[in-house]
């Protein structure tokens, strides 16, 4: 694909298109090529009404680089700071904080100078969490709360990019990358790999609120779906096949509560 | 394991032809009743019985069916996307029942979390098939003959890449998903699927690059999507019906 024909395309077709795109082209270029080559089809289809509602769709953006600023930012320290992660550990935590960094990076890109500045954060939370850099359980806990709110983060925004596809898709892989982080972290901290409001492993409580939803489409009992295959499978009983459906989902949330969440660790 | 991704079908097709429930397909066989025209008879009434289903997802959108040759085809628009879910939530679901029972040399942690796995997809299956009702396509058959059930690692790298297969089809068909709730399940499932996957790749090589799926992710820090097509590419070896994606929405 030549991304330069798509963009004098868009040129062609709205004259201020590549100023509302707010992409440097030649940033584009060096940072989205790869993405964007193996997207062809998709980018080529849909770029022509791409910026529809790029209020929204700046807005949503804006509040996915907080958040992958305040990770960047966490695993830039963590992996920094001496003897805190041990050399067990350090191959998954050097390659989580280049994910979050190529977030960042590819967010900034896609908002170009409507990019919201990075926030000084404050990874104590004003001392609930005293020595984030110095304790490796405590480091430990903040990363799993922050990749699983970043999971329903990403989940609870992707249906208000429904009208712009090349970001929906975009955001639906950086969703299921913090994903594959969350399960990581948990495994190392000797967690079960599925967020439950009901065993929270010392994250506030906060970012696993609504996990025990069971109920995700009216009339579909899933409990009376499965019990029977549960039981026959292997024994398992009514309330151990409730706790299974409730993990089998993971729940969004919304911006708000997100704000919530990560709002103690943002000083300004 | 690239010997899986790469096999191509062994058998050229069931030898049932492919109709719309376990049952009815019990059924015919105590009755003996094979006849091409018998089950063209009886696909044909059950198309007369179609009543909404409990989702929104109609819309114009074309049922599943299955086509003279046998072929599932998994109808159009939102209710075509759903079932290429439910037909891998079908092939997990088969595959962890299999791994439960025969693998060989797991510990009693390795089958405590196949059997999670397991239920997990029972989970999904389940909602996709109350979700879809009339529209959903039948139960498929399985042929797994290309997983070493004998070997420990093998089973769990068939798992995530099943997981993984998962995963790319829940991020590649999320642009094409015209309902809000169906975009919605979707996004509940897929990081549930990314979870599996990491847990099958841990069990294998834990705290490591490939736990975190790393050759699937690009410079950018994203995650692989995969087309419809691409889906069924991977997943067509292990079923014994032939998928149609034909109707499904495109980029």
């Amino acid at each position: 694909m030549n991304l330069f024909n798509i963009f004098s395309e868009i040129e062609k077709s709205d004259a201020e298109a590549t100023e509302r795109f707010q992409f440097s082209r030649r940033k584009l270029l060096k940072t989205s090529a790869i993405a964007a080559v193996a997207t062809p089809a998709l980018f080529a289809a849909t770029v022509n009404k791409a910026f529809a509602d790029s209020a929204t769709v700046v807005e949503v953006l804006n509040f996915a680089l907080t958040l992958e600023y305040l990770e960047a930012e966490f695993y830039e320290k963590g992996n920094m700071a001496p003897g805190l992660i041990p050399e067990s550990d350090k191959m998954v935590f050097e390659k989580i904080g280049m994910h979050e960094k190529e977030h960042v990076d590819f967010l900034k890109t896609a908002l170009g100078d409507q990019a919201v500045a990075k926030p000084a954060f404050d990874f104590t939370a004003g001392g609930a969490f005293p020595d984030p850099f110095m304790n490796y359980q405590v480091f430990l806990t903040l990363s799993q709360a922050f990749e699983d709110t970043g999971v329903r983060a990403y989940k609870g925004q992707a249906p208000r990019l429904k009208d712009d596809k090349p970001f929906l898709l975009a955001a639906l892989k950086i969703h299921s990358v913090e994903a594959r982080h969350a399960a990581e972290v948990r495994l190392i901290r000797g967690q079960r790999v599925w967020a439950s409001e009901m065993e929270t492993g010392g994250v506030p409580a906060a970012v696993y609120a609504g996990e025990n939803n069971i109920y995700q489409k009216e009339g579909i009992d899933l409990i009376s779906l499965t019990y029977k295959d549960m039981y026959l499978s292997n024994g398992t009983n009514q309330q151990a096949t409730e706790m299974i459906v409730r993990e089998a989902f993971d729940e969004p949330l919304t911006k708000e509560q997100v704000l919530a969440i990560a709002g103690p660790f943002i000083k300004s | 394991m690239e010997k899986i991704n790469s096999l191509t079908e062994k058998k050229a097709g069931p030898t049932v032809p492919a109709i719309p429930s376990v049952e009815r397909r019990m059924f015919l066989r105590n009755m003996g009743l094979f006849s091409a025209s018998t089950l063209a008879l009886l696909t044909a009434c059950s198309r007369d019985e179609i009543v909404a289903p409990t989702g929104t997802i109609r819309s114009g959108a074309r049922d599943a069916s299955v086509l003279a040759d046998g072929t599932v085809d998994l109808g159009s628009g939102d209710i075509g996307i759903a079932n290429l879910a439910y037909t891998l939530d079908q092939l997990e679901v088969a595959f962890y029942t299999m791994a439960v029972e025969k693998a060989m040399g797991v510990s009693a942690e390795d089958k405590r979390v196949l059997q999670e796995l397991h239920d997990h997809e029972i989970v999904h299956k389940e909602f996709f098939k109350a979700f879809l009702g009339s529209a959903a396509i039948p139960m498929l058959d399985f042929d797994f003959s290309a997983v070493n059930f004998n070997e420990r690692n093998a089973v769990f790298d068939a798992a995530q890449k099943f997981e993984d297969v998962g995963v790319g089809a829940f991020n590649g068909t999320g642009p094409l998903i015209d309902n809000d709730d169906v975009l919605k399940i979707a996004g509940k499932m897929v990081s549930i699927e990314a979870r599996h996957a990491t847990l099958a790749r841990h069990m294998i090589q834990p705290k490591s690059y490939f736990a975190l799926g790393h050759e699937l992710i690009d410079a950018n820090g994203l995650d692989w999507a995969l087309t419809p097509e691409e889906v069924v590419a991977k997943a067509q070896p292990f079923i014994k019906q032939k998928i149609s994606v034909a109707n499904l929405p495109k980029m």
